[in-house]
């Protein structure tokens, strides 16, 4: 009988082990498509499992995708609307699964846009870690959306075209944007559900910023440069804040400098189990 | 072997190939070739095909064949767009003169697709690259498989595209996964729940044992009364699960501990739902492969008891998935595990719940102990010392 047992536990064990493996056909895809004039288009990203890097290109194209894939897996997609001038690239969404290997078996795509046109950008990342390099592109508006990931976004220069909004929305997730004032935009909206955010809003100042962070669980780091002035209104259920240089003033923080700063930082923050922290030191 | 066939190739093409287009041209075992028949195919009668200067050049049958199978597979490629008809796909290459327009699409296999004119429609290279040169215009998409498509100053309006790697039709994730392969996974499935519920019994045996045999008991002694009382508990488990969401409601410090106490109603439930289970397995197994007492200690005959019966019944878990590759048996057995396993948690559940949680033995029944008369049939005193009661049935298990 405990024979019979352990032959049963091996053939499991066996089984176990084998079922891991499946078929793959990893293909590479590699589209583009010249730059006929600088008018504005819409542009939408869906990636839902690897890696994705989007950033600027230095040639005359509207788009560049590179794409690393399986191809029993997903489909990419990559639709052009000539009069509309929207594109969809990615892959699609729904056909995609995660496969259980690590990154360097994973598909990854790799995005450049052009520098010309002004683009109205939206990504759609699933389970992802992204690299969103936006140094040098005309934005118009700028909505990210992001299940499970490790996300980085970053502006080194001045955003050329004034953004209308920014949005961020995160599921369980660990975002950090970077030189965020570059982006150019007066409305930041950050969402997130559990997970880390880390906001530098260091770059070019060129007007005021609304900035709204919607944590549920999680921590909250904003940076702000020294001469800003920070205004900071706070809604928290079992959550810690660290107002370490803000006094409180009509049912708000304020920084020492709000009255005389060129540029105001208005921040409405709520978070239910948490941590909001204002460093007013600059990076 | 193979490569027998590439020099073939390469003779023709004015734009040598990449190895890995060479490669991919090689990827199809059909056109793996002794080298001494390839090369009697050179010398056999060649068709005449397009080259780059649009003069004639003459490929071998056993390039062309190659070269035949390598459009196929791109015919096949999700991500192609629409060839001509296969005697209007220029083998080798092909150049369109400057001054000159031509109508989409346009192909070429094994050899560049030089472009200093006009295309109205695609152009489209296999194996090979597309080159648009200064004033060329393409209106179309330029696409090239296993190649690169190189924009030298012409116009490209439609998409640049380059495909590399596995050529010709992918199956999607649902097919690619054949039966065999669906049969696999399931019986993976099956079988880590079998070893994770064998895990769980041994914990279960080793650290909350009494709990278990108290489950067990209530279970042996009533398992009528623990089947129904499992169903009740079944139907009862979300009007309790709301009236205790509503109670904490109506306080405001009793809000903030809802979550936890979701949580900690599910934990509940898994763990009596969990302890059931395995009691009612032990008890299987108990009953199926009896222990013969002297080869097993007390715990080595019930953790035996409890594999055997976990077995069992996840047993038919992996039976069913064992026919996954059939898709009627599979249901017909998966429905009668389905079947068992639930008659089986339910009683295990109500077991648990009415010996809450394996901490309420079940009253031992009253034994009816042989009593000996024999001693009792003194004659007692009419009057002195009161002779002692008699045992009885009733009394012995009143003093226990």
């Amino acid at each position: 009988m405990s024979r019979f047992f352990a032959l049963g536990l091996a053939s499991v064990a066996v089984s176990v082990v084998t079922s891991t493996a499946t078929a793959q056909s990893w293909r590479t895809l590699d589209v583009a498509r010249q730059l006929t004039d600088s008018a504005p288009a819409s542009v939408q990203v869906v990636y839902g499992t690897g890696r994705i890097g989007v950033r600027a290109t230095s040639n005359p194209l509207l788009y560049h995708m590179q794409l690393r894939y399986d191809a029993t897996r997903a489909q990419p997609r990559h639709t052009f609307d000539v009069a509309s001038r929207k594109l969809q690239i990615g892959m699609q969404k729904s056909e995609m699964r995660f496969s259980g290997r690590n990154d360097a078996d994973a598909g990854h795509l790799q995005l450049e846009l052009s520098r010309s046109a002004p683009l109205d950008l939206s990504l759609d990342l699933g389970a992802v870690e992204s690299d969103l390099d936006l140094t040098g592109l005309r934005i118009s508006r700028l909505h990210v959306e992001s299940g499970a990931s490790d996300a980085k976004l970053r502006f080194d220069s001045l955003n050329a075209t004034r953004m209308s909004v920014l949005e961020v929305s995160l599921g369980a997730a660990s975002f950090r944007g970077d030189r965020l004032a570059n982006a150019n935009a007066r409305d930041i909206r950050v969402d997130a559900g559990i997970g880390s955010v880390e906001l530098d809003l260091g770059g070019q100042w060129t007007q005021d910023i609304d900035l709204r962070v919607d944590v549920t669980l999680g921590i909250v780091t904003i940076h702000v440069p020294s001469d800003v002035g920070v205004h900071v209104t706070l809604d928290k259920t079992l959550a810690s804040f660290d107002h370490e240089g803000l006094t409180e003033r009509d049912g708000g923080w304020v920084s020492k400098n709000w009255d005389s700063a060129p540029h105001k930082l208005r921040v409405t923050a709520e978070t239910v189990f948490g941590k909001l922290s204002i460093d007013k030191t600059g990076r | 072997m193979r490569t027998a066939i590439l020099p073939l190739i390469l003779a023709v093409a004015v734009a040598p190939l990449t190895a890995r287009q060479a490669a991919a041209i090689q990827q199809n075992p059909k056109t793996a070739k002794p080298a001494a028949d390839s090369a009697a195919k050179v010398a056999a009668p060649a068709v005449a095909v397009e080259s780059t200067d649009s003069g004639k050049v003459q490929l071998s049958k056993a390039t062309v064949d190659s070269l035949t199978q390598l459009v196929s597979r791109y015919r096949r490629d999700p991500e192609a767009v629409a060839l001509p008809p296969e005697n209007q796909i220029a083998m080798g290459g092909r150049t369109i003169p400057a001054g000159t327009t031509v109508a989409g699409p346009v192909a070429v296999a094994g050899g560049p697709l030089h472009v200093y004119g006009t295309v109205n429609g695609d152009a489209i290279a296999i194996g090979s690259d597309v080159i648009v040169h200064p004033g060329a215009r393409i209106t179309g998409n330029a696409v090239s498989a296993l190649g690169t498509v190189n924009l030298a100053g012409g116009i490209v309006g439609g998409e640049i595209r380059q495909l590399a790697g596995a050529l010709g039709a992918v199956p999607q994730a649902a097919e690619a996964e054949s039966r065999a392969g669906s049969t696999r996974h399931a019986l993976a499935l099956s079988s880590s729940w079998l070893i994770i519920l064998v895990l769980m019994a041994i914990g279960v045996l080793l650290f909350a044992g009494d709990y278990l045999d108290g489950v067990v008991d209530s279970l042996e002694g009533r398992f009528g009364r623990s089947f129904w009382a499992g169903i009740a508990t079944q139907l009862a488990l979300a009007p309790v699960l709301c009236l205790l969401v509503i109670a904490l409601a109506v306080t405001i410090l009793g809000v903030l501990l809802i979550p936890f106490a979701i949580v900690a109603f599910v934990l509940a439930v898994v763990g009596l739902i969990t302890l059931g289970f395995l009691a009612i397995a032990r008890i299987t197994g108990e009953s199926v492969a009896p222990a013969a007492s002297k080869r097993y200690s007390a715990r080595g005959a019930a953790l035996r008891a409890l594999v055997v019966g976990v077995s069992i019944y996840m047993g038919l878990w992996v039976l069913a998935s064992a026919f996954a590759w059939a898709p009627v048996v599979e249901t017909v057995l998966r429905g009668v595990a389905v079947a068992i396993t639930w008659v089986a948690t339910t009683a295990g559940l109500g077991a648990a719940v009415i010996s809450r949680g394996g901490t309420k033995r079940s009253a031992p029944t009253a034994s009816f102990a042989a009593v000996n008369d024999i001693p009792w049939q003194t004659p007692t005193p009419v009057t002195g010392v009161v002779a002692a009661r008699r045992p009885t049935p009733s009394s012995s298990g009143r003093d226990r």
